[in-house]
């Protein structure tokens, strides 16, 4: 795959084939939690590979070509996020959108996908990269521009706070 | 060395399995720190849930148009000073390169760099329109597929939704009005991809319009 990869930053197109192949899923995947519906998260998908293409003079190799992919689909979706006003806190999700339904699905699912909506930016990007689509910290860190441990350290914020929105979520479906 | 319940957050966040371990063994006898750490895994195990997965036979078709009509662009871009006329002519491609041969200044001898441009820009059109063809085509079918619940009612919402989808086959068919005249126009093509997208959210939002409210 690394060959294919440093082949596709060559603008060979069949190997920009294989980069869509080999993460697509996994860029809507990350697309769509951080915009919230699917056609942004394509949207998103196919503005990163662009920006790919025309940056590819600029790659230094200092990453792996696929987590410079991520790096600009995470700044595309920044941008778009801004233009298009979304708000995260009201994530537009609807489980109709997707055939088949997720594989692997949990009852604890939808409280921390509202739970996720009500973290700050860097702290749902950190989770997402790392509990949702399995990222390393070192890649999370390049992904992101931020150190290994700082995405360390901002994951267990993030998990921290989602621990207090879900038992206040318990607490409340309890009481009522 | 004894953990007490103080320290089960600088465990967790260390990771270090063997803190972990014995964040493990106090919760034991710790009922507080036993639901802590619980809901700390429970969390960790319920993320993988959020991954989503869909099929979209469209995405990679848009990619590649993308691509390709941006080498298309590129080499004009890249270079907009190098000698004159030819290089204007290599962006305005080969299919009107007879027109321009008699505008210019006709050059000494035959680039082969620039003929091999050339060529490159005629293969990578036929990939374009070949994209294009197949997004296009998904479109299409989207749309037959909306055109019964567009003809069975005769709502405001719906009314709208018509309009819209008028104005949005206006504007293809002017784009495509425009492409005839420059088929290598990769702004054009952009252009009406972009359109064509807009089709596509129009049609998918009236797909998901709830039929009682149309």
């Amino acid at each position: 795959l690394q060959s294919s990869e440093n082949a596709g930053i060559e603008s060979d197109l069949s190997a920009f084939e294989a980069l869509f192949q080999s993460h697509g899923a996994r860029m809507k995947s990350l697309a769509l939690n951080m915009l919230g519906n699917r056609a942004d998260a394509e949207d998103a998908v196919q503005e990163a590979f662009l920006k790919l293409y025309r940056s590819r003079g600029n790659f230094r190799g200092e990453a792996s070509p696929s987590t410079w992919l991520y790096r600009i689909l995470v700044n595309t979706c920044y941008d778009m996020g801004r233009k298009r006003r979304r708000h995260p806190e009201d994530p537009e999700i609807d489980d109709k959108d997707f055939s088949p339904a997720p594989a692997i699905d949990h009852p604890l699912r939808l409280t921390l996908q509202k739970a996720l909506g009500r973290l700050p930016a860097r702290q749902r990007d950190v989770f997402l990269l790392f509990e949702v689509e399995g990222f390393k910290h070192a890649e999370i860190g390049t992904i992101l521009g931020i150190p290994e441990g700082t995405s360390k350290s901002v994951l267990f914020d993030a998990k921290h706070a989602l621990q207090g929105f879900i038992r206040d979520e318990r607490r409340a479906t309890r009481a009522s | 060395v004894s953990f007490r319940c103080e320290d089960l957050q600088q465990a967790l966040g260390e990771e270090s399995p063997e803190r972990l371990r014995e964040a493990e063994a106090h919760a034991e006898t710790c009922d507080a720190c036993w639901e802590e750490l619980a809901l700390w895994r429970e969390i960790s195990a319920a993320a993988p849930s959020l991954r989503r997965e869909w099929e979209t036979s469209t995405l990679w078709p848009r990619i590649q148009t993308d691509l390709i009509a941006e080498r298309v662009q590129s080499p004009a871009r890249r270079r907009p000073g190098t000698v004159g006329w030819l290089s204007l002519a290599a962006a305005l491609l080969a299919a009107v390169s007879a027109a321009v041969f008699f505008v210019g200044p006709r050059p000494q001898r035959i680039d082969h760099a620039d003929a091999e441009r050339r060529l490159l820009t005629e293969e990578a059109l036929a990939q374009v329109e070949r994209s294009e063809a197949a997004y296009i085509e998904s479109i299409e079918r989207l749309a037959k597929t909306a055109q019964p619940l567009l003809e069975a009612h005769a709502s405001p919402l719906l009314v709208s939704y018509r309009e819209k989808l008028m104005v949005i086959d206006a504007a293809i068919a002017e784009c495509r009005g425009r492409i005839e005249t420059n088929r290598f126009n990769a702004y054009l093509r952009r252009e009406l991809l972009s359109v064509y997208r807009e089709k596509q959210r129009t049609l998918e939002d009236l797909m998901r319009e709830d039929k009682n409210a149309l």
